[in-house]
């Protein structure tokens, strides 16, 4: 979209005033949001914050390096339970995260190999075959799954004199920025270059250099963490954890999220959760009508526009900064 | 000078927010002296979906006592929303109503239960019955219990109650389990089990089967439970389950009599299974509510379709979320006109032996007992009807 006229230019992550002006006002209104905002949607942001880091590593792999999976429930539930059973343990919070997001990451590794075989319907056929024996693991476990009574984990205290629900809020949110960010110089680095490379024609990428094994690895480790870290976050959000809040359901709204975001789009990530949070809560007083809307609003932007809500986001923005003409 | 003018501008903008956002907060939310506003978050959609039906026979009879003049003098209005039966949108809806709502009713799920629980003493919100399992609350903090009033059966003890019964009162030699995969089922295995071990000559499982919650294929499960040998069968599954595993034993001539959870007391069983399979069949029922076909029960029923004529087949679901709302009315009743968190808490309280419009066993609740009732009876599926064939076998509260 913009004319870019140097390497370091096409490295930036902020190229005009006016987006450096509308992302700080932006992280203003939501520094703030407390003050101003109703408590829930304080509430309904902090669970944006947390679902927009795992779509954004799904992202990774489904939009930019081209691998179907349906494996995402799986490495949520890996994240969610090894962050609850570190947590009981007493590890400190980010330490435990730190290893949901690693054993997450140590499961994607295993579930890429078959991604150096298997392509399209295949690859998406045993990442699925994937997410379900997880789910069936932790179900059959007592000992993974905490038992009858499931696994409590212990809540983050209120913090700093803010309210138990801020402490949440911020602390989301703050970790959201930190993996938007990373993201951003992650598709903007070599190694972001790779998977697109590695999507856009494998064989091409492997004669230009791109060792494929390594990198289709990479994007499973690389997104499999981001997931681990949603599930760990979800974990000491929620306070208890028991495998029926992994089914292949959780599956569907990560690839809706990343899908309706856009493909390939670390803004559409985020869009992306906004919509599979918003829709049914906005919508929750419509009550049996939720699938209904959710569904039909999925067709229609998928019809209507085929890049997500990012390729909305794109053509507002060109509509504005070409304003009058057009 | 760009990048300062921008500043001063958002500084400006959030400013101004921040005056046309500030609220001011009211004595005791959702209370007004001709209305009280109560919440609740249910599955109308998802799973569980079907289960919803019990917060709209709640609402259903809060409409009824409003037509009656209220409670106190003060309508009740309900703010109901669909969780999906997802625990985080469980948790959204309940800190949207913060401060809308005096009261939450009728909460659904363990999981939803378990992920919500610290929010009711938190934000001092009364929670008025909650269908979860309820060894949650066993050793939850007395303190935090305070706000929280359940009155639902022990899915180990009805287990107990049922491998008794089949003994006992119908004579089974050899007990088989056909179970749901998860906590659910494997706590009905326990209660089968503790329940049988205090038998004469202590007589062990003949077998269980599991299945997960996604097959729908149950020929397999079928046939394990015909090799057992069993001549009688306890059932811990969905209502979905329970149906298709009974009509492939039938294919197979496996006709073992059988026991099943209260979850599957509805008798809209008969249209799932079909008549041929269903009749015959033992559910248990829950003391707190009733079923249809016995004159209280009816009467009440009929309302419920009067106000909610949706609510037509589906009784049983409509009924027990009614019950709930009965027991709200008459803690609100209790309270009395000065009605904050801690009155409704003293109004509930005061319930004692009282049986919600002469519906289920009596139900008691007092400063160290928040379990109203915890008990089951059990029924015959007779005609298109579940016949109550025994008196109420109540336990222990839990707390």
């Amino acid at each position: 979209m913009d004319l870019i006229e140097s390497y370091k230019e096409e490295l930036r992550l902020v190229r005009r005033f006016w987006t450096g002006f509308w992302i700080i006002s932006l992280l203003i209104a939501l520094i703030f949001l407390p003050w101003y905002g109703k408590e829930h949607w304080v509430y309904i942001l902090t669970l944006i914050f947390i679902f927009s880091i795992g779509v954004q590593g799904q992202n990774l792999l489904i939009g930019y390096t081209g691998q179907i999976s349906f494996g995402q429930a799986g490495f949520l539930a890996l994240g969610a339970f090894t962050f609850g059973h570190l947590a009981r343990f007493g590890a400190p919070v980010l330490v435990s995260l730190l290893c949901a997001g690693l054993v997450a990451a140590v499961f994607g590794l295993l579930v890429g190999f078959p991604s150096l075989r298997l392509k399209g319907p295949y690859l998406a056929i045993a990442t699925l075959g994937f997410g379900i024996a997880v789910y069936q693991v932790f179900v059959n476990s007592e000992l993974l799954s905490g038992g009858r009574m499931g696994l409590t984990v212990q809540k983050l205290p209120a913090l700093f004199g803010l309210s138990q629900v801020n402490t949440y809020y911020y602390f989301n949110l703050l970790l959201a920025a930190l993996f938007t960010l990373a993201s951003y110089n992650l598709i903007s680095s070599f190694v972001g270059r790779a998977f697109i490379a590695i999507r856009d024609n494998d064989i091409s990428a492997e004669a230009m250099g791109v060792n494929l094994t390594t990198y289709k690895l990479l994007a499973f480790a690389v997104s499999s963490f981001y997931t681990g870290i949603q599930g760990g976050l979800y974990a000491l959000l929620l306070g208890y954890l028991e495998p029926n809040m992994f089914t292949f359901l959780e599956t569907i709204s990560l690839f809706v999220a990343v899908i309706v975001g856009g493909l390939a789009s670390v803004e559409g990530s985020i869009l992306g959760a906004a919509f599979v949070i918003l829709v049914p809560h906005v919508f929750s007083d419509a009550k049996q009508l939720v699938p209904v809307v959710y569904g039909i609003a999925i067709i229609l932007i998928l019809i209507f526009e085929p890049l997500g809500l990012s390729g909305r986001w794109l053509k507002i923005r060109l509509y504005f900064r070409m304003w009058p003409f057009r | 000078m760009k990048i300062k003018a921008g500043w001063i501008m958002t500084l400006s903008v959030f400013l101004f927010l921040g005056l046309v956002f500030s609220a001011q907060a009211a004595p005791v939310a959702g209370v007004t002296d001709t209305e009280v506003v109560i919440g609740m978050s249910t599955p109308l959609s998802g799973p569980a979906a079907l289960w919803g039906v019990t917060a709209q026979g709640a609402k259903a009879w809060a409409d009824y006592v409003n037509d009656k003049g209220g409670v106190n003098g003060r309508k009740i209005k309900i703010i109901l929303k669909d969780d999906g039966y997802n625990p985080a949108r469980a948790m959204a809806n309940l800190t949207e109503m913060k401060g809308q709502v005096f009261a939450v009713c009728a909460l659904l799920g363990t999981a939803i239960a378990n992920a919500t629980k610290d929010f009711f003493a938190d934000n001092k919100i009364p929670l008025i019955t909650v269908y979860a399992d309820v060894r949650i609350w066993e050793k939850y903090p007395k303190d935090k219990m305070k706000y929280i009033f359940v009155s639902y059966p022990d899915y180990e003890n009805e287990a107990e109650y049922l491998a008794t019964y089949a003994v006992q009162n119908l004579g089974a030699k050899k007990v088989a389990l056909f179970y749901q995969n998860d906590d659910y089922g494997k706590m009905a295995m326990e209660g089968a089990k503790l329940g049988l071990s205090k038998l004469p000559g202590k007589p062990e499982l003949a077998g269980a089967v599991p299945y997960e919650v996604t097959e729908r294929a149950l020929a397999t499960h079928a046939q394990k439970l015909k090799e057992t040998g069993a001549d009688t069968l306890l059932l811990y599954p969905t209502m979905t389950h329970g149906a298709l595993i009974l009509k492939e034993m039938a294919k197979i001539e496996y006709r073992p009599k059988a026991l099943t959870t209260f979850t599957l007391g509805d008798p809209i069983m008969y249209g799932l299974a079909g008549a041929d399979v269903w009749e015959g069949v033992y559910p248990a029922a829950p003391a707190q509510s009733g079923v249809p076909g016995e004159p209280a029960a009816d009467k009440v029923i009929e309302i419920l379709k009067k106000y909610d004529p949706a609510l037509a087949g589906k009784e049983y679901l409509a009924l027990f979320g009614a019950v709930s709302m009965m027991h709200l009315v008459e803690g609100l009743k209790n309270a009395g006109k000065d009605l904050t968190p801690d009155s409704l808490v003293k109004g509930m309280e005061m319930i004692k032996n009282w049986k919600p419009e002469g519906i289920g066993s009596p139900v008691t609740y007092s400063p160290d007992r928040h379990h109203g009732v915890n008990g089951s009876r059990m029924m015959k599926a007779e005609k298109g009807m579940h016949v109550p064939v025994s008196d109420y076998t109540i336990y222990k509260p839990l707390f």
